[in-house]
């Protein structure tokens, strides 16, 4: 009984300061928000915080702490009903009580007339707000007790029946059954006519789903597939070839730049087509990637590293510099760059042409299969294969007669060709480009996308495209704290699954006929 | 000649690893090259396949001075190195880590004809053709690593220190395998720690220590050897070596 008590109450403490401290930051009334527009529909009004989804949320939290308090003592040793609720009541009342105090003083200093801004420079006026539910002291401290208490007791009866009905464990393997079952990768290799249909429904999907979403969404899945672009290219450097690249911006900016300078009417006024340019950009940033490749083929892993970061440096400072104003725009950048014209043949089809982000996204979607369809084919060809044998054993791959460093710079020129295509088309969608945009947080983000989604898979690194850059726009609701949940979810995907969301299979692939045969006994049912 | 190194010298730095060396192999032998730790086996073979660059002396493969070649142009030539210390790729799968052996060969009929002999030798390999090499118990992984080097056609294969770290059983298999490459026309130069089984298989045997060859002569007269006897075939016990404090790890 002791224990438990002592127990209860350091999980009560860990509740309390969760509850302070999500407060404090002011996440508490955002997350309270965010419930209020889920259940009501989106008409939460700024102002005012209904305190019944206050409480909701300190609920929530106390729930989860006393959940996890009664997993672990499951754990340790069989206990009964009782001290589960004994627990539960002291976890809310010790957290309770934390919150209540911090409620109290701040409360009081409201009712005598200061404000406590005064003293604690750092907090906003949501966070008062959020402090009383608007309501007085009294009202507030019973809200939270009731919330706390509310929350930790629907986490013990869940927890019971859980228990008695084995119910999640159940769950969970009555689908690892289902999905033994079905083995849809099998279904593919048996019937590939399967395959080529699922793939052409799912391209018919891409095509018009710009057509049927809105503009900011259309925004969305432009960065996203830009990003997706570029994931693949840095995929082709770090997942296959197992260079660690970390300036990849680099040659992102090379692409923007040299598209904006050939497009726009300032500084040079050439404005030459969009593909010619698009083309030429792909080619600088590929002799930028040459340039950069050739010292750097003998360093590995950090070394690399450091040196590929402090080019990317060396280019946006000279982009950003006043030496170079003239023929990038300084600080300014470029403005009014170049966009591809709409062919006849949508306003032949749609009657109208089509409004000019949604072409740009058809566009945008063009090039990434193109890109897509290369780098699937260099992945399964030699190159390829010669690439990820480097990237395994340097020494052995070179034993079996791979020019390693030959073939670690061409894979440096290829990957930012790729970012210098996606950087010409980042410039072109927004019409502008500047050294802001070059930081060293799109290097990460690239860099985050290849390995959430797993180095070196291709369907890996467009779900990190949409995990890296469609995830924070989803929790744009957040607001501020978009950020901090964020980086939680990133650091729980990569608990779960170390590899990357979806970590490359390996082909079975098979030279000798005879081989093949064999695989093909394997496969029958 | 068919196969000659003539005062072979190459530093690391300031340390003199190898401090001229000559040997010879001729067509269809097993040449055992033994010695200690840190006596310049693998650097041996090292620059010989290109893989170490930057040392001094002549290396004659059929006729052709090979010295100071590129490794690709080395393997291309038949000369096929097989690293120490079972180095194969892990994430590959095992039939991928065998057409990695066969990179530089076009001729498609002759890389599946020597995939089949692969799986000959080897019929584990074929057993787990679609299992990454990293799964592999140590000795397949050996295994596989030689069936690799097999991949690329050798005519010469140098092969360092096949039995590190196995079992003795698998040494015995491993070492008749090598037995029977050699049967097929392959020639080897074996760098082993081993000297009892290298010496065993071995028409001729070299000893290494710290740079320079010591004593020579054909496999038999090396197990003759008293100092060889010594020095690597455990004659003298531990306790002795170590009061003459030339054990060194």
């Amino acid at each position: 009984m002791k224990t438990i008590l002592t127990k209860s109450s350091k999980f009560g403490v860990v509740a309390g300061i969760i509850l302070i401290f999500s407060e404090m930051i002011n996440l508490s009334s955002t997350l309270a928000e965010i419930l209020e527009k889920l259940f009501t529909g989106g008409i939460a009004t700024k102002d005012v915080i209904i305190p019944f989804y206050m409480g909701l949320v300190t609920g929530l939290i106390v729930f989860f702490t006393t959940f996890a308090f009664l997993k672990k003592q499951k754990s340790d040793r069989k206990n009964s009903f009782l001290h589960g609720l004994a627990a539960a009541i002291i976890i809310s009342l010790v957290s309770g009580s934390l919150i209540s105090v911090l409620n109290i003083i701040l409360g009081s200093y409201l009712e005598k007339g200061k404000d406590v801004r005064v003293y604690l420079e750092a907090l906003s006026p949501d966070v008062i707000r959020a402090f009383l539910f608007q309501t007085d002291v009294r009202h507030a401290v019973m809200n939270y007790f009731l919330s706390t208490f509310l929350g930790s007791m629907t986490a013990l009866i869940l927890f019971w029946l859980s228990q008695k009905t084995n119910q999640p464990a159940k769950t969970i393997r009555g689908l690892a059954r289902l999905k033994e079952k079905i083995q849809v990768g099998r279904i593919f290799e048996r019937y590939p006519a399967v395959k080529t249909i699922s793939i052409l429904l799912v391209i018919i999907a891409i095509l018009t789903l710009p057509l049927i979403v809105n503009a900011y969404t259309i925004s969305v899945l432009g960065i996203v597939l830009i990003y997706a672009i570029m994931g693949l290219g840095l995929n082709l450097i770090v997942g296959l070839s197992g260079q660690l690249v970390f300036g990849y911006v680099a040659f992102f900016a090379l692409g923007a730049y040299t598209f904006g300078l050939l497009t726009a009417p300032k500084p040079f006024g050439i404005e030459m087509n969009f593909w010619l340019a698009l083309l030429i950009s792909l080619v600088v940033a590929g002799i930028g990637g040459f340039l950069i490749g050739l010292p750097i083929m003998n360093l590995r892993g950090d070394y690399l590293a450091i040196v590929t970061l402090g080019f990317a440096e060396i280019v946006r400072i000279l982009i950003n510099s006043n030496l170079m104003a003239d023929y990038t725009g300084g600080p300014q950048g470029i403005k009014n760059i170049g966009q591809p014209i709409q062919p006849s043949i949508f306003e032949r089809y749609f009657g109208k042409p089509l409004e000019d982000n949604v072409w740009f996204l058809y566009l945008i979607i063009f090039v990434f299969l193109l890109i897509l369809y290369a780098a699937f084919r260099l992945q399964y060809s030699r190159t390829g294969r010669s690439w990820e044998a480097m990237r395994e054993d340097e020494t052995v791959a070179q034993a079996c007669g791979v020019t390693t460093s030959s073939y670690k710079v061409l894979a440096i020129v290829i990957g930012a060709a790729i970012a210098g295509a996606a950087g010409a088309l980042y410039a072109s969608r927004n019409t502008y480009t500047g050294p802001s945009e070059y930081a060293f947080m799109v290097s990460v983000n690239a860099l985050a996308v290849v390995v959430v989604g797993g180095m070196g898979s291709i369907p890996g690194t467009l779900l990190g495209a949409f995990i890296i850059k469609g995830l924070p726009e989803l929790l744009r609701d957040l607001e501020n704290y978009r950020m901090v949940v964020f980086g939680a979810l990133l650091i729980v995907m990569m608990i779960i699954r170390p590899e990357g969301i979806w970590p490359v299979k390996r082909r079975k692939l098979s030279v000798a006929p005879e081989s093949i045969e064999v695989l093909k006994e394997d496969l029958k049912p | 000649m068919y196969f000659e190194i003539k005062d072979l010298q190459v530093y690391y730095r300031a340390i003199h690893a190898l401090k001229g060396i000559s040997l010879t192999v001729n067509k269809g032998e097993i040449v055992a090259l033994i010695g200690g730790n840190g006596a310049g086996k693998s650097s041996t073979l090292n620059s010989i396949s290109g893989l170490v660059q930057g040392q001094s002396g002549i290396i004659i493969y059929k006729d052709e001075e090979i010295t100071g070649l590129p490794t690709d142009m080395i393997v291309k030539k038949g000369i096929i190195q097989v690293p120490e210390g079972r180095h194969i790729f892990p994430k590959l799968t095992v039939q991928e880590n065998l057409e990695m052996g066969a990179f530089l060969n076009d001729n498609k009929a002759q890389m599946e004809e020597d995939m089949e002999h692969v799986y000959q030798l080897f019929p584990r390999m074929k057993e787990r053709r679609t299992q990454p090499g990293g799964t592999l118990s140590g000795g397949e992984q050996q295994m596989l690593a030689i069936g690799r080097g097999l991949m690329g056609h050798p005519d010469l294969m140098l092969l360092d220190e096949p039995s590190m770290g196995l079992a003795p059983i698998l040494v015995e298999q491993i070492f008749d395998i090598i037995f029977d490459i050699n049967q097929t026309g392959t020639s080897i130069l074996l760098v082993e720690q081993n000297a009892q089984m290298a010496l065993a298989i071995a028409d001729r045997g070299f000893v290494l220590e710290t740079g320079e060859i010591v004593v020579s002569g054909t496999g038999q007269e090396l197990l003759n050897d008293p100092k060889v006897q010594a020095a690597y075939l455990g004659g003298e016990s531990e306790q002795e070596k170590l009061q003459k404090g030339d054990y060194y790890f």
